[in-house]
């Protein structure tokens, strides 16, 4: 046989969807495209209550739409960061959304976030959190508190703002109740237009939901790496892009919502 | 004697765009030696050949490696006592045999101008001519008492020696700048080639991927866990390499659907002789899957 006989540029013969279960190599499953939801949530004393439980049951909702956004062609991975006093991982590692399980939360302590945003930036790399082979998408990160932090946020922050993952994921922020500070949530989503607040109830069911789901449709997109005239765009380009279009969507959402709801801190 | 069986499937995406596959892949079984190489061309704009790319860097390394053994008792007599050298001299070998393969094609070929038309003629002019077939490499190449490998660019190389362990046995030096692919295109190509040598253990089967096979595992678990079924199926199974294209094409259908190559060796008498180890390996990879899984769903609050 010489020795370029059994060169192959496409092989064709396998007959492309008739597959065996019963093949062996079955036991080490296809991964789809992946992508990675990071929700940071402050646990902290000021949320007990209603807030808590409305979140709660919001999340425990929210899992099955969040399915539905991946089902086609990504998998979805949850990776949830409990804040107060102490920061903490629902899981030691971002779970599939179709395993996923939400554990209620309780609140109680000081609202660490500083600690919060370390503790991410730690865990956002290809050693840690992001080893997954398949991860083909930036990750999403949703940020939710109702107060300001008690720790040096900043020093966090730095700290998060020099990784690779953070620089280019899709992020959104939420305020609840009065006393969140959307400046500083800014500071954290790099931009205004993902920021959103909530001052009851309802309004948090819904945000929590459309900054989810919406963040979840656009990060898990496939975006072109062209512009209008056919040139090619760089990848910081194409993250931008998102960040933006997630901004313009939530943006779009919260000019059309009516607050009729009766607010936290009034009685909530 | 070793066998061997190589594949190279276009991947889901590039059927939906029209692109060709940019993977080619190859296998050479000889009487001395046998090599499995896959190469995966870059496939993007200022890349426009990079399927030809591909395929003159599979020919270039089993060229290059020919060439190599033509004294067969020299060559296998100095290639242990300086591995090093001698594995960076086949690297530059190959380098050279692809930019002569690459200007050959170029000279019969001359850029047309349609592949011109998407760039302007300043654009067009800042491209080196290699990069129009810029690809990556990978190859393992298994000789009588061992084994050895070379890599530039993404892709995996996976060896089962008699241990039973798939390993990547290539350690990477981070040579290569982040977020950017090494290429045979690259000046000063050579010095982003990884590898590695092996001489104390007997080779069962090594197997060269392109990044599209790796990239359909949810774990670098899975993926290594993968090689070793195979290891273990080839040692039972003569008509397990169709059972190995057809996932593959599954892989490049539901997976992240970029193109999938894999190049196989193996040594079947070894593979036999070591059946029971392999298929123990196989049922104790699944149990340390199920505990890993278990352990995640384990909620820490």
């Amino acid at each position: 046989m010489s020795k370029n006989d059994n060169i192959k540029e496409n092989t064709q013969g396998a007959s492309v969807l008739d597959f065996d279960d019963d093949d062996p190599l079955s036991a080490t499953s296809v991964s789809k495209k992946s992508l990675v939801i990071f929700f940071l949530i402050d646990t902290s004393g000021s949320m007990r209550g209603t807030k808590m439980g409305e979140l709660n049951t919001v999340m425990e909702e929210l899992i099955p739409e969040i399915r539905r956004v991946g089902e086609a062609d990504t998998d979805v991975k949850l990776a949830v960061l409990t804040f107060s006093t102490d920061v903490k991982w629902m899981y030691s590692q971002p779970v599939n959304i179709e395993d996923f399980e939400w554990t209620r939360l309780n609140a109680e302590g000081v609202t660490s976030m500083g600690a919060a945003f370390k503790e991410l930036s730690l865990r956002m790399s290809r050693n840690s959190f992001l080893n997954s082979p398949s991860l083909s998408f930036a990750p999403v990160i949703f940020l939710m508190t109702d107060g300001y932090p008690s720790d040096d946020y900043q020093a966090g922050l730095k700290a998060l703002q020099s990784n690779s993952w953070y620089k280019f994921g899709l992020k959104a922020a939420l305020g609840i109740g009065q006393e969140a500070n959307d400046d500083m949530l800014a500071e954290f989503t790099g931009t205004k237009d993902t920021v959103v607040h909530a001052y009851s109830g309802g309004q948090l069911a819904q945000m929590i939901k459309v900054v989810a789901v919406t963040a979840s449709q656009i990060g898990s997109k496939s975006m072109t790496l062209s512009n209008e005239t056919g040139e090619e765009v760089e990848n910081e380009d194409v993250f931008a892009a998102k960040q933006k279009l997630l901004g313009q969507q939530i943006q779009e959402f919260v000019g059309d919502q009516n607050n009729g709801d009766v607010p936290f801190d009034i009685g909530w | 004697m070793f066998k061997g069986f190589s594949n190279s499937v276009k991947g889901a995406s590039h059927e939906q765009s029209g692109l060709v596959c940019q993977d080619s892949s190859a296998h050479f079984v000889g009487e001395y030696y046998a090599v499995a190489v896959v190469a995966d061309g870059h496939g993007s704009k200022k890349h426009f050949r990079s399927n030809m790319g591909s395929k003159f860097a599979v020919e270039a390394t089993l060229d290059t490696i020919a060439n190599f053994y033509k004294d067969v008792e020299s060559f296998e007599k100095t290639f242990p006592l300086n591995h090093k050298f001698v594995i960076k001299r086949i690297n530059k070998q190959i380098i050279a045999n692809w930019n002569t393969k690459v200007a050959a094609h170029l000279e019969k070929n001359p850029v047309t101008a349609q592949e011109k038309s998407k760039f302007t003629d300043e654009e067009f002019e800042q491209i080196p001519p290699e990069s129009y077939y810029g690809t990556t490499l990978i190859a393992c190449i298994a000789g009588r008492g061992f084994t050895f490998g070379l890599q530039i660019g993404d892709g995996s190389l996976i060896t089962v020696f008699d241990d039973g362990e798939a390993v990547n046995p290539i350690e990477y030096d981070e040579s290569a700048p982040a977020n950017i692919t090494a290429s045979l295109c690259n000046a000063g190509a050579a010095s982003y080639f990884n590898g590695f040598y092996v001489d104390k253990k007997k080779l069962i089967a090594a197997f060269a991927s392109t990044d599209g096979l790796y990239t359909s595992f949810g774990s670098d678990n899975d993926f290594l866990d993968y090689h070793t079924i195979i290891t273990s199926q080839l040692a039972a199974n003569n008509e397990f390499e169709a059972a190995v294209l057809k996932n593959i094409t599954k892989r490049s259908h539901f997976g992240t659907q970029d193109d999938v190559s894999l190049s196989c060796i193996y040594d079947p008498q070894l593979a036999a002789d070591n059946l029971d180890m392999l298929n123990k390996k196989v049922e104790e990879n699944k149990k340390k899957a199920a505990e890993r899984k278990a352990n995640m769903l384990r909620s820490n609050l």
